[in-house]
C-alpha cells in the first residue's frame, strides 16, 4: 500500500514559504525587533521604523526606515501622534518599498507615544494595500504614564482595529504587576519584549505551518475577539519524559495567564500543539485533558495540531485567548479577605478612560502630500496615491532597500556606528558563563586542597599566615599520600581520576571529595546534607545550603 | 479595664517551640509567669513543613506553659520568620488642601495611606507597617504632626511583607490546635523590643537573632526601624557542615557543636585532638579540634557576611553596635567573628530585665518569645480607644472573615 504523504498535500505546497515581514514602529517596536534579531527566532524580513534617528542607529534590524526625514529632522515625535502620522505619511513610499511582496506583515508598536500611535495605523494601511495579511501586535501604556497617553493609545487602537486583520494587544500594566517589584526595570522590559517576540513566532507558525488540524487566521481572530480585549498568551516547549505536560505547564506559567487562573473567564481559547514526528495521540489527549481543568466547559476551544520536523523530539504548546480589560482588572485586585492580616493595598488601576471619539481627519494634516479626504472617511490617505510610486515588486529587491536604508545612515551621528558592535559584544558575554573566580587570599587558601598547584598555594598560605592552619596541614598530608600513590601530573583533569583516592590520616573529608571529583556538578545536584528537600537558598548563583568548606574548595580547584 | 493583661507568645522555631506567658502591668512592667518549651520537629529554616509533628510539639509546649503559669491559654501572639519575608521603606507625601494650614488627623491618615500603598507582589501580604517618622515641610524626625502648621506632610513607613500562603499556613497550623492567633509578628521585630534598649535604638543598633534555622535581623537608626529581614541560614547549617565534614550523624554533630565547638581556631594548640564517642561511650575516632572549629568558623562567617551584605548601607551609623541574640549567639567565639565581619562593637545579649523566672530572660534563646509579650503590650497601649459599638462591629467582622477562610 502506498502511503499518502500528508506533508506534500497541495495545501502545504501552496503555503510552502510564506514571506513574512515584521515592522517595528517606534521605540517599543524597535526593541522587539532587536530582540527578534538577537534570538533569530523568526525567519522574516525585519524592518525598524522610527522618527528618532538615534534609536535607528542603535537598532539591529537589517532594514531601517527613518520616518519623515525632512519633516522631523531625525528627532522623535515627542509623544505627539499627529507628528508621528505626518512623518509616516512623508515616508510612505519608503515604507511601501520595504514591506512589499510579503504575504504576512506583522506590525509591532507600543501605543501611547508619538511614533508608535501615529505611524502604526499609517503603516498598517500601507501594508493592507499591498495585499498582505496584516497582524498588529501592540502594547498599551503603563497606567503611570498618565491619562493622556492612554487616550492616545486608545485612539490609535481604534484606527488600527479597522486596518489590521488581527490585533494582539498586551497590557503593560499587567506585565509590570506580575514581574517581581525587586527585579530590575531592565529585566522587566526585557521580559515584555521577549514575550511579544515569542507571540510573534507562535502566531506566524500557527497560521503558516500546515497542520493535521489546521488553525487559520479566522480562528485567531475569533480567539482574540473581545470588546476592549487584552491578549492572554502563553507558550511552552519541552522535551523528554512528560513533555506534553511540561510544555503545558510552561505555557500556563506565562505571566499573562497567571498560572491558568485567568483562563476561567475566557469565552474562547486557541490551543495549538506542535511536535515532531514522534508526537503521539496520547500526549495530545493528555495535554487537552489537563487544560480542561483550567477552562470552563462552555469555553470554545479552538484546537490546532501541527507536526513540525524542526521541533525534533520537543513538544510546543501555545495558548492564545483574550479577556476584557474590566475582567482583567477585576481579577487583579480581587484578593481573598484575611482575618488578621491587613489586606493587600490595592494597586491603583486606572479606570479605563473614556476614549475620546475624535476622528482624525486627514485633511487637518498640513502635509502637502495629504490628499483631501474623499471616499472612505477613515482612510488616512488615498490608496490611489500608490500609483505614483515609481515601481513595485522586483524592481526593488531587498538589497537595494538595504542600500536605501544605508543612505539614511549618514545622517546619524558617527557614535552610533561604534556602539553597535558593543551591544553585540555585551550580548555575547551575557551568554557565556562568568569565568570562575580563583580566590588566592590566604584566608581561602586554608580550605582543603588536593591538587599539586593548590598544594603550593596552601604551602604559600601557610608561610604567609601567622599561624599554621591545621586544615591546610591535614590536607597537605593527604595530598602527599596521594601524590605518592599516583605520580604527580600537571594535568588537573587526569589528576582528578577517581582512583586517586585520598588516604587521609584523620579519615577526614575522604569520601566526599572523591565522589565530587568524578563529575562536574551543576547547581541543585550538590550535596546539601539534611537540607536536601528544602528550598535552596541561592545567593549570587551559589547554593548556600551546601557546606561552606565544600564550596570554597571547589572554587579553589577551578 | 483590668489592671494588668496576660499575654501568651508562641514561637515556632526550627530548634525549639516555645510558649511564654507574661503579665503586662499597667505601668509597663512585664512579669513572666511561665515558659513552656518543647523540641521542635517538622520545621525547616523557620518554616513549617510538617503540620502534624509541629502541632504535637506545640501542644507539648502549651501544656507545659499552662502548667507552670497556671493560666489557660486561648489566644497567642505568633512569631513567624522565613526567607520569604522582606522589608522596604516607603514615603507617602500628602499636600494639605490650600485653605488648610494646620495638620489634622485626616491628613495624617491620608499620608499613611499613601505610604502604605506600595506595590508588593500579588501573592504577598503585609505583616507590619511601622511608622518611622513624619516629615513636615521637609523637616525630618517629627514624631507627632497633628496640630502643627505645615503645607506638606510626609509619612515614612517601614513595611514588612511575606508570602501570603506561607504566613497563612503557620496561622492555620496553630488554629487547629486549637488556639486563636491574635496577631502575627515578625520574630526579630518582637525580639528587638526586649533586646534593644531605647538608647541603643536611638544611637543606632543592629540586632541579629541567630537562630537554628534562620538568622533574622532588625536595624534601628535614630530610634527608627530602618531595615529588617531574614537570612535563611542558621545554626542547623553549621551542624550540617560539621556532620558532612566529619562524616558523623547530625545528632552527634549538633552535640559536638554545642559541647566542644567554637568558631575560634587560631588559639587552638596545634594537634589537639577530640574524640568522638558514640551513644554507648565507645570512642569512634579522633578529630583535630582546629579542624572542627575551622569548619564552624567558615560557615558562621558566611552567615554573618550575608547579613552584612543586606544592611551594608546603614552600617556607618550604628553607635550602639551589634546585639547578638538567639541560640547560636551562645556559641563560643561568635562575637569575635561578628566583630571581624562587621568591624563594630558586638554585644551578646538576652532579653532586658523583666521580672519573673530569672533563668529565662537571661537566655538569649528566649528573646523572641519574650519579645512577643512586650510587642503585645506595646500594641495594646497604642491601640486607639474603641467605643463598645465599634468593638462589636470589629468582632462581627472578624467572625465573618473567619467563616470565609
Amino acid at each position: 500500500m502506498v502511503e499518502y504523504d500528508r506533508s506534500q498535500s497541495p495545501e502545504g505546497a501552496s503555503t510552502a514559504a510564506p514571506r513574512i515581514c515584521i515592522v517595528g514602529v517606534g521605540g517599543a517596536g524597535s526593541n522587539v525587533i532587536d530582540r527578534i534579531t538577537l534570538d533569530r527566532i523568526v525567519d522574516a524580513t525585519l524592518v525598524c521604523a522610527h522618527t528618532d534617528v538615534r534609536v535607528l542607529g542603535h537598532s539591529m534590524a537589517p532594514v531601517k526606515i527613518q520616518l519623515g526625514a525632512e519633516l522631523m529632522k531625525g528627532i522623535g515625535a515627542g509623544g505627539d501622534p499627529d507628528l508621528g502620522r505626518e512623518a509616516a505619511l512623508f515616508s510612505r513610499d519608503q515604507i511601501r518599498q520595504a514591506i512589499e511582496n510579503h504575504d504576512i506583515i506583522f506590525i509591532c508598536a507600543g501605543l501611547g507615544g508619538g511614533t508608535g500611535s501615529g505611524a502604526a495605523p499609517v503603516i498598517a494601511e500601507i501594508a493592507k494595500n499591498t495585499g498582505a495579511l496584516v497582524l498588529v501586535v501592540a502594547t498599551m501604556p503603563f497606567s503611570f504614564e498618565g491619562r493622556r497617553r492612554l487616550a492616545q493609545a486608545e485612539e490609535a487602537l481604534e484606527l488600527l482595529q479597522k486596518r489590521a486583520d488581527a490585533l494582539v494587544l498586551f497590557e503593560n500594566n499587567r506585565m509590570g504587576e506580575l514581574i517581581l517589584p525587586k527585579d530590575g526595570i531592565q529585566k522587566a522590559f526585557n521580559q515584555a519584549d521577549q514575550l511579544i517576540a515569542q507571540s510573534l513566532r507562535a502566531i506566524s507558525t500557527i497560521t503558516i505551518t500546515p497542520g493535521l488540524v489546521k488553525l487559520g487566521l479566522d480562528d485567531l481572530t475569533s480567539a482574540l475577539a473581545n470588546a476592549n480585549g487584552r491578549c492572554l498568551f502563553g507558550f511552552g516547549e519541552a522535551r523528554g519524559q512528560n513533555r506534553g505536560t511540561e510544555a503545558l505547564k510552561k505555557a500556563l506559567k506565562s505571566p499573562l495567564i497567571d498560572s491558568g487562573r485567568l483562563l476561567h473567564q475566557t469565552k474562547s481559547l486557541l490551543v495549538h500543539v506542535a511536535g515532531g514526528e514522534s508526537l503521539t495521540l496520547v500526549e495530545v489527549e493528555g495535554v487537552m485533558k489537563q487544560l480542561g481543568r483550567h477552562v470552563p466547559d462552555q469555553t470554545h476551544i479552538l484546537f490546532g495540531l501541527g507536526v513540525d520536523a524542526k521541533l525534533g523530539d520537543a513538544v510546543a504548546v501555545t495558548l492564545i485567548s483574550s479577556l476584557g480589560l474590566n475582567q482583567l482588572n477585576a481579577h487583579a485586585t480581587a484578593a481573598p479577605p484575611s482575618e488578621m492580616l491587613q489586606p493587600r493595598a490595592e494597586v491603583p488601576t486606572p479606570a479605563p478612560a473614556p476614549a475620546p471619539k475624535r476622528e482624525i481627519p486627514a485633511k487637518k494634516a498640513p502635509s502637502p502630500y495629504a490628499p483631501p479626504v474623499e471616499s472612505p472617511p477613515d482612510l488616512l490617505f488615498k490608496s490611489e496615491e500608490f500609483a505614483s510610486v515609481p515601481a513595485a515588486g522586483d524592481a526593488f529587491p531587498l538589497n537595494s532597500l538595504q542600500a536605501e536604508a544605508a543612505k539614511v545612515q549618514p545622517v546619524e551621528p558617527p557614535v552610533t556606528h561604534v556602539e553597535e558592535p558593543a551591544v553585540f559584544e555585551a550580548f555575547d558575554t551575557f551568554e557565556e558563563p562568568a569565568p570562575p573566580v580563583i580566590a588566592s587570599t590566604p584566608e581561602t587558601a586554608r580550605i582543603p586542597v588536593r591538587t599539586p598547584a593548590a598544594k603550593e598555594l596552601a604551602d604559600a598560605a601557610r608561610s604567609n599566615s601567622s599561624k599554621e592552619s591545621t586544615l591546610a596541614a591535614v590536607v597537605a598530608r593527604s595530598v602527599t599520600l596521594q601524590t605518592e600513590a599516583a605520580p604527580a601530573q600537571d594535568d588537573l583533569i587526569s589528576f582528578d581520576e577517581p582512583e586517586s583516592t585520598t588516604i587521609s590520616a584523620t579519615a577526614v573529608l575522604t569520601r566526599k571529595t572523591t565522589a565530587e571529583s568524578q563529575q562536574t556538578f551543576s547547581l541543585g545536584e550538590e550535596d546539601r546534607g539534611r537540607f536536601k528537600d528544602t528550598e535552596p537558598s541561592i545567593v549570587q548563583g551559589e547554593d548556600l545550603d551546601v557546606p561552606t568548606w565544600m564550596r570554597l574548595k571547589k572554587k579553589l580547584r577551578r | 479595664m483590668a489592671k494588668s493583661t496576660i499575654y501568651a507568645g508562641l514561637e515556632i522555631g526550627t530548634h525549639k517551640i516555645c510558649v511564654v506567658v507574661g503579665e503586662a502591668k499597667r505601668d509597663g512592667a512585664i512579669k513572666i509567669l511561665g515558659v513552656g518549651q518543647a523540641p521542635s520537629r517538622g520545621v525547616r529554616k523557620g518554616e513549617i513543613v510538617d503540620f502534624e509533628k509541629v502541632q504535637t510539639c506545640v501542644n507539648d509546649a502549651l501544656v507545659r506553659a499552662e502548667d507552670r503559669s497556671d493560666v489557660m491559654i486561648r489566644n497567642v501572639f505568633l512569631g513567624v520568620t522565613g526567607a520569604h519575608i522582606e522589608s522596604l521603606n516607603n514615603r507617602g507625601r500628602h499636600r494639605l488642601p490650600d485653605e488648610q494650614t494646620e495638620i489634622g488627623e485626616d491628613d495624617v491618615e491620608e499620608a499613611k495611606e499613601i505610604a502604605r500603598s506600595v506595590s508588593i507582589p500579588q501573592s504577598n501580604v503585609f505583616l507590619h507597617s511601622v511608622t518611622r517618622q513624619y516629615i513636615v515641610d521637609g523637616q525630618e524626625a517629627v514624631r507627632q504632626p497633628i496640630g502643627r502648621e505645615g503645607r506638606v506632610l510626609e509619612a515614612d513607613y517601614h513595611i514588612i511583607h511575606g508570602v501570603r500562603g506561607r504566613v497563612q499556613n503557620a496561622i492555620r497550623c496553630v488554629r487547629e490546635i486549637p488556639l486563636e492567633v491574635e496577631d502575627v509578628v515578625f520574630n526579630p521585630v518582637a525580639a528587638a523590643q526586649v533586646v534593644l534598649t531605647r538608647e541603643a535604638k536611638m544611637q543606632g543598633a543592629l540586632m541579629i537573632d541567630f537562630g537554628a534555622g534562620t538568622c533574622d535581623y532588625v536595624l534601628y537608626e535614630d530610634g527608627m526601624i530602618t531595615a529588617s529581614g531574614c537570612v535563611p541560614l542558621g545554626g542547623d547549617h553549621i551542624t550540617n557542615d560539621v556532620s558532612m565534614a566529619l562524616q558523623i550523624p547530625n545528632g552527634r554533630a549538633e552535640r559536638l557543636k554545642v559541647e566542644e565547638g567554637s568558631v575560634l581556631y587560631d588559639e587552638v594548640p596545634d594537634g589537639e585532638m577530640l574524640s568522638i564517642e558514640d551513644d554507648t561511650g565507645l570512642i569512634l575516632g579522633e578529630i583535630e579540634r582546629a579542624f572542627l572549629n575551622e569548619v564552624m568558623n567558615l560557615r558562621t562567617k558566611e552567615i554573618l557576611t550575608q547579613v552584612r551584605v543586606r544592611v551594608e548601607d546603614h552600617l556607618g551609623r550604628l553607635g550602639a553596635g551589634i546585639y547578638l541574640t538567639g541560640g547560636v549567639s551562645m556559641m563560643k567565639g561568635v562575637d569575635v567573628v561578628a566583630r571581624e565581619v562587621f568591624g563594630i562593637k558586638v554585644t551578646r545579649a538576652g532579653s532586658a530585665p523583666v521580672s519573673g523566672i530569672t533563668a529565662t530572660f537571661e537566655n538569649p534563646q528566649y528573646s523572641a518569645p519574650i519579645g512577643l509579650i512586650r510587642y503585645a503590650q506595646i500594641l495594646d497601649s497604642e491601640k486607639p480607644f474603641l467605643s463598645p459599638l465599634k468593638r462589636l462591629g470589629r468582632r462581627m467582622q472578624e467572625l465573618l472573615s473567619s467563616v470565609t477562610l
